[in-house]
Parts: C-alpha cells; sequence; structure tokens
C-alpha cells in the first residue's frame, strides 16, 4: 500500500510557482498534475502562496468572516456537522467532543494563526449540523448596541440564529437566541451600521426549506422581527408550484437601497433585486401581493445553475466604454453556482457576471470557469465548480479582484476590472493531508471514494490577505498574492 | 436519411423491448401485467435529466394514468430525508404536468424499493381548464432523492393505486435500484 501510494505521488507531483509568467507557470504547473492529489505532495499554486494555515480542528468549514478588532484580526469560521467517521471531534483546548459550531483564531500575524476558541454547534452531521454561517459588527457601530462589544451572529444547525459577545474573543458569551424550531437556516447578512439583519431561515409555516426572516437587530440583545420574505408561492397556505428556494443575499444598505437576493444552490437560480425601503417598510403580511412589492425584477438563470452568492458592484468604470456617451459605468452583480456532486455528476457550476444597470433588465454579459483538462478535476475526486466569492467590500480589491472557492480546484484569482472580460490570474490548490476526508461516488452498487481538497469559501481582509477554508476538514490556508496577480491588484 | 430511418427504429425498438420487459414482470392483479407501456418523456428539459415515461390504458386501469419517473442525484437533506409534504409540494414534479396544483390531504409514509419518503394525493388544474387527479411521491436515499407522479381524468384513488402497485413492482424497483446506483 505504502508503496503504491509513493508511486502516485511521485506521479502527481506538481512545481509550486510564486511569482510571474501565470500563464506558462500555470499550464506547465496544472499539465504536470495526475488526477488525485496525495499526502505530501506540495501544493499549487500560481501567482498565490501561503502565508499561514490552521488545521481548525479537523472540522468541515464553511463561512469565514475577517473582522479586525482593535489592534487584532480575529477569523471566524462556520463549520458544517461532524462526519460519519466523526461526528463530534475533540477540541484538543477542552479535550471534549464537540459538535462542530464556530472556530475562532486569531490571525493578526497571518504566518502564525493561532486557534482561540472553539464554540458547539448544533449536533447532526454534514448539512444537518454545525454552525455554517458567520457575520461580526462591532457593538460601536450598530445604532443601539454595546459599544464596548462586538458581536457576532450564526446560524446555528437547521434550527436558529445565535448572537455572541465575541469582544474577548478567547471567550464568547451568549447574548441571545433568534427564531428556534426553524426548517433550515442558511447564508446570512447583516448591515453593521443600521443593524438590519436578513436571516436565511425556514420559518415552519412557509412551504420552502429556506427564506428571509427580516430582523431588526440594532440592539442585538433585543431583536424585533420587521418581516417574512420570499418568493410568491413560497408563503404558507400557498399551493402549486414552489418556487426555488432562498440561498443569500447582499444589501447595499440604505443608501444603495437595493437587495441582490439569490435563490437556488445548482439548478433553477434566480437573482432577485429588491427595494430594500419597501422591503423594510412596506406592507408586511405574506400575501403573494405584498412578496411582489419590493421586487424591482428578477433574472432568471438557466435550469442548470443555480445563484449561490449575489455580490454587487455599482458604478464600475469600463475601460472599453469610457469614450461612449453613455453607460460609461456599469453596475454588474457577479453571481457564483455551487457545485452540489462529486466527480463532476451534474452541469458546470461556475460564475456569471450580470450588468444589472438597467435594473428592470438585467442581463448575463460573461462567465467564468475553471478549465477542467488542465487539472483533470473531474477524475480528482469530490466537487469541481464553483461555490461562493469572497464578500468583503474593502478596497483592497473591490472592483478589482474577485476570488472564488472552486472545490477540488482550490481558490483562483479573477481580475475583474473588465467583467465583460473576467481573466484568471492566480489560483492555489492546497496539499491534502491526513484529516481530509474522503469523497464518495456510487459505482457498481459500492461507494467508490478519493481524496481531494474541497475549497468551500474564501474571503479577503483589508490588508489583503486570502483566507480560504476546506470543506473536507483540511482547515485555514491564509494567502497572498504574487507577481502578475499582485500588480493587477495593484498591490506593493 | 436512411440512417436516420433505421436509428430511429432500432431506438423505438430497444424503447419497446425496455418496456416489454418492465410490464411483463408487473406485480399484482391490477393493473394487468402488460398494461403499462413506457412512452416518451413528455416534458422539455429541465434542470434534472429526463425520467421515464409509461401509460396504462383505460382499459386496463379503469382511466387512462399516466405516471413520470427519475432519480434527482444531489439532495440537501441527506439526513432527515423527505421531512414533510411540503417536501413532496416542491420535489415531485408535479409542476411540470400542471403550475397550478392543490393537495387534496395530508400525505402518508410510503416505502417503494426499500426507500422511505412520503406520497400525497392532488387536484390538477390542466391549462384547458379540466381537472386531473394526481399523486406525486417523494422518496430518499441518502443525498438523493426518487420522484414519481402519476396523473388520470379518474378518481384520485384509483390514480393512486394503479400508481403505487407499478411503482413497487420488480422490474421498477431493480431500475429504480440501478439508476439511483449511477447506473
Amino acid at each position: 500500500m505504502k508503496s503504491r501510494t509513493l508511486f502516485v505521488a511521485y506521479s502527481a507531483i506538481v512545481v509550486v510557482t510564486c511569482c510571474g509568467g501565470a500563464n506558462a507557470q500555470q499550464a506547465n504547473t496544472q499539465q504536470a498534475a495526475t488526477q488525485q492529489q496525495v499526502i505530501g505532495a506540495p501544493p499549487e499554486a500560481s501567482n498565490m502562496k501561503l502565508v499561514g494555515s490552521n488545521d481548525l480542528q479537523a472540522r468541515s468549514a464553511y463561512q469565514p468572516t475577517i473582522h479586525h478588532q482593535g489592534d487584532r484580526w480575529i477569523a471566524y469560521i462556520g463549520h458544517h456537522g461532524g462526519t460519519d467517521a466523526v461526528p463530534d471531534p475533540v477540541n484538543p483546548m477542552t479535550g471534549k467532543a464537540e459538535p462542530n459550531g464556530t472556530s475562532i483564531v486569531d490571525v493578526t500575524d497571518p504566518a502564525h494563526p493561532k486557534y482561540l476558541h472553539h464554540i458547539p454547534g448544533q449536533e447532526g452531521k454534514y448539512e444537518s449540523g454545525g454552525a455554517q454561517m458567520v457575520r461580526v459588527c462591532d457593538g460601536k457601530s450598530l445604532p443601539k448596541g454595546d459599544a464596548d462589544a462586538v458581536y457576532m451572529l450564526r446560524a446555528v444547525g437547521s434550527q436558529g440564529h445565535e448572537i455572541w459577545n465575541v469582544a474577548d474573543p478567547a471567550n464568547p458569551v451568549l447574548v441571545t437566541k433568534i427564531g428556534e424550531g426553524l426548517k433550515d437556516t442558511h447564508k446570512n447578512f447583516w448591515e453593521c451600521d443600521t443593524g438590519i439583519a436578513y436571516l436565511v431561515s425556514g420559518a415552519p409555516d412557509w412551504r420552502t426549506r429556506r427564506m428571509a426572516q427580516v430582523y431588526d437587530l440594532s440592539d442585538p440583545a433585543h431583536p424585533v422581527k420587521i418581516r417574512d420574505f420570499g418568493l410568491v408561492g413560497q408563503e404558507p397556505g400557498s399551493t402549486g408550484a414552489v418556487p426555488t428556494e432562498m440561498h443569500g443575499m447582499i444589501s447595499t444598505g440604505p443608501q444603495g437601497n437595493r437587495i441582490y437576493f439569490g435563490y437556488g444552490t445548482d439548478k433553477g437560480g434566480i437573482m432577485q433585486i429588491v427595494d430594500r425601503d419597501k422591503l423594510l417598510n412596506g406592507p408586511k403580511e405574506p400575501t403573494p401581493d405584498n412578496l411582489r412589492f419590493p421586487e424591482i425584477s428578477r433574472m432568471p438563470m438557466s435550469a442548470f445553475n443555480g445563484a449561490h452568492t449575489t455580490f454587487p458592484m455599482k458604478d464600475m468604470p469600463i475601460a472599453e466604454f469610457a469614450k461612449d456617451k453613455d453607460g460609461k459605468t456599469r453596475d454588474i452583480v457577479m453571481i457564483v453556482d455551487e457545485a452540489i456532486l462529486n466527480e463532476c455528476g451534474e452541469p458546470r457550476q461556475m460564475v456569471w457576471f450580470a450588468d444589472v444597470t438597467t435594473e428592470t433588465r438585467p442581463m448575463m454579459i460573461s462567465s467564468f470557469t475553471v478549465p477542467e483538462a488542465g487539472g483533470q478535476f473531474c477524475e480528482r475526486g469530490g466537487r469541481f465548480g464553483s461555490h461562493s466569492s469572497n464578500e468583503s467590500m474593502a478596497p483592497v480589491y473591490y472592483k478589482k479582484m474577485a476570488f472564488i472557492a472552486f472545490f477540488n480546484a482550490g481558490v483562483r484569482a479573477l481580475d475583474i476590472r473588465d467583467p465583460y472580460h473576467p481573466k484568471e490570474v492566480g489560483y492555489f490548490i492546497p496539499s491534502i493531508t491526513a484529516a481530509t476526508d474522503k469523497r464518495c461516488v456510487p459505482a457498481e452498487g459500492q461507494d467508490r471514494c478519493k481524496v481531494a481538497i474541497q475549497t468551500n469559501n474564501v474571503e479577503t481582509d483589508e490588508r489583503g490577505y486570502i483566507y480560504i477554508v476546506d470543506r473536507a476538514n483540511t482547515g485555514l490556508h491564509i494567502l497572498e498574492l504574487t507577481g502578475a496577480a499582485r500588480r493587477a491588484a495593484g498591490l506593493p | 436519411m436512411r440512417g436516420l430511418l433505421i436509428a430511429s427504429l432500432l431506438a423505438i425498438g430497444t424503447l419497446s423491448g425496455v418496456a416489454a420487459a418492465l410490464v411483463a414482470h408487473a406485480d399484482g392483479p391490477t393493473p394487468r401485467a402488460g398494461t403499462w407501456r413506457e412512452i416518451a418523456w413528455p416534458f422539455p428539459r429541465d434542470g434534472w435529466p429526463a425520467g421515464r415515461a409509461f401509460r396504462c390504458d383505460a382499459a386496463a386501469c379503469g382511466e387512462a394514468v399516466e405516471l413520470y419517473v427519475r432519480p434527482k442525484i444531489g439532495f440537501c437533506n441527506c439526513d432527515s430525508g423527505v421531512a414533510d409534504d411540503d417536501e413532496v409540494d416542491r420535489v415531485a414534479d408535479l409542476d411540470l404536468i400542471s403550475q397550478r396544483f392543490s393537495p387534496l390531504e395530508a400525505g402518508k409514509a410510503v416505502i417503494v424499493a426499500e426507500m422511505a419518503g412520503r406520497a400525497r394525493s392532488y387536484d390538477l388544474t390542466m391549462v384547458d381548464g379540466s381537472t386531473h387527479a394526481a399523486i406525486g411521491f417523494a422518496l430518499s436515499r441518502r443525498c438523493d432523492l426518487l420522484v414519481a407522479v402519476a396523473q388520470g381524468k379518474g378518481e384520485a384513488a384509483n390514480v393512486q393505486r394503479v400508481a403505487t402497485e407499478f411503482l413497487g413492482s420488480d422490474n421498477m424497483t431493480r431500475w429504480i435500484t440501478v439508476a439511483l446506483n449511477g447506473g
């Protein structure tokens, strides 16, 4: 067995690139790669390099949020539930088996991230447990928050949401629970300047697992429900076809007055543009008319693709249109699908760019996917396709670079300054470790399993570091741009 | 052109052979063996690959009944399975036939092909305003679904009975098992 592993390891040797000449080196690197990753092989990279890492106690990771907290930088990382093999991994800091929840890591020194605390989540395996989603707001920015507090909002398993005070990130304190007894939860959004939160939930009387419950969390200790929201046909008492479920949303706040909702995961996606003021202040009973009232438009996608992340970038100057009398700048929404099935068992899930400048006539203008042949990703094991993008709007990358978690193809760095022609300028696929969990597909009545990186989510901080986390338990990797990608981002 | 004709004949022959094999082994006194025949999948392409469609004529099933069945590989509720009737409303492909449907009653827990799930009866309002009876099935195994919907102009109870018997026949069970195993 050992010799076989070594043989495969040698056949999989790749070259780590860390500086310019992205295209040629990228081709060389990925052409050299054979299908499966092996322990001990170096990461695959182009114009991105590893700065530091943490194993996150070998917990399956979902959403990372990086928060500048005083003079420290803290990463809050949500986790899925445990695995069949290890439902409740042991927390070495307590010596106890704890259901996956939220990891809190001090990343002030990104080369030496320090694991501070694990808050257990809901019992349950995979998507049925854990605490997948995390958002963080300072008390001083919230209208009625405790100025000394830092609040972390998290979805807890499928059943509800919680707010914790993480002012001392090593000793978080539960503040309150919201909406217990739900059918499901998912990716929330919290406006830190107003306190308005959009919580993806499954209200028990709605016909879908995921819709939005809008709360005023300006005083996190005293949540105030504003309304429920979703697509017509999902509301209580309706009959007939049920539209695809909500996945998440991003609000541009009171100034932008728009919320971009994404529905669908890997199928039947819908990007919905909503008037925030009408949503918050319009009639709230979930009748068909009231649900339609705040909608400006919606853009249905192919039945083959979902809308996992809907990331708005308004007023982007388009160089090609600079001399045009009108339309020099465009409002763009980047839409990221989520791959669901292992080993390319579904239509390709990828990245789309929609021009929403004329809001009632949004139009898809471009797309991006990782070339499968560049790494034989359909044979590597696990999922191949997109999942999510960074959501930070910090100036360091906003409207210039986007980072896409692409499961077994790692993270991909895109130059999006011309969103009509997005261009990959770098990538990083971490090495697997002994903790990396297998991914299986049925074959001839049995499971055939492979081990591969499953980069699930990515986030960036104001310093320009890129944080990627792994769904297959490999942990957190902190990266930085190098070479041409760094120059494209305008970094020194 | 000649090649196309031969290919078409071969395809029809293959399809008929599959259907004959299926109906020849159908269990139970009703519908009688040989009464369900495979027809072309009648719906446009959507997010899931096409499934299989069958028709049972009035002479054998009391009223003409059609059944559409397909696996849906990749279902997020890996642990909880088909949790409630809303899930049946969402996934059972009723919307392929008509966007307008109303449940007749609460669904029931069922087991078909060793898969647990729920079945629920509906009234479908068709484009021409007529009403059809339908039954939707949603069954899960691990992270995958098997969905089926049967419709007819007759009594809901009869549609439910003949559809349930056919879905549970040995050959359908074998096909379902293979389909969910990546076959």
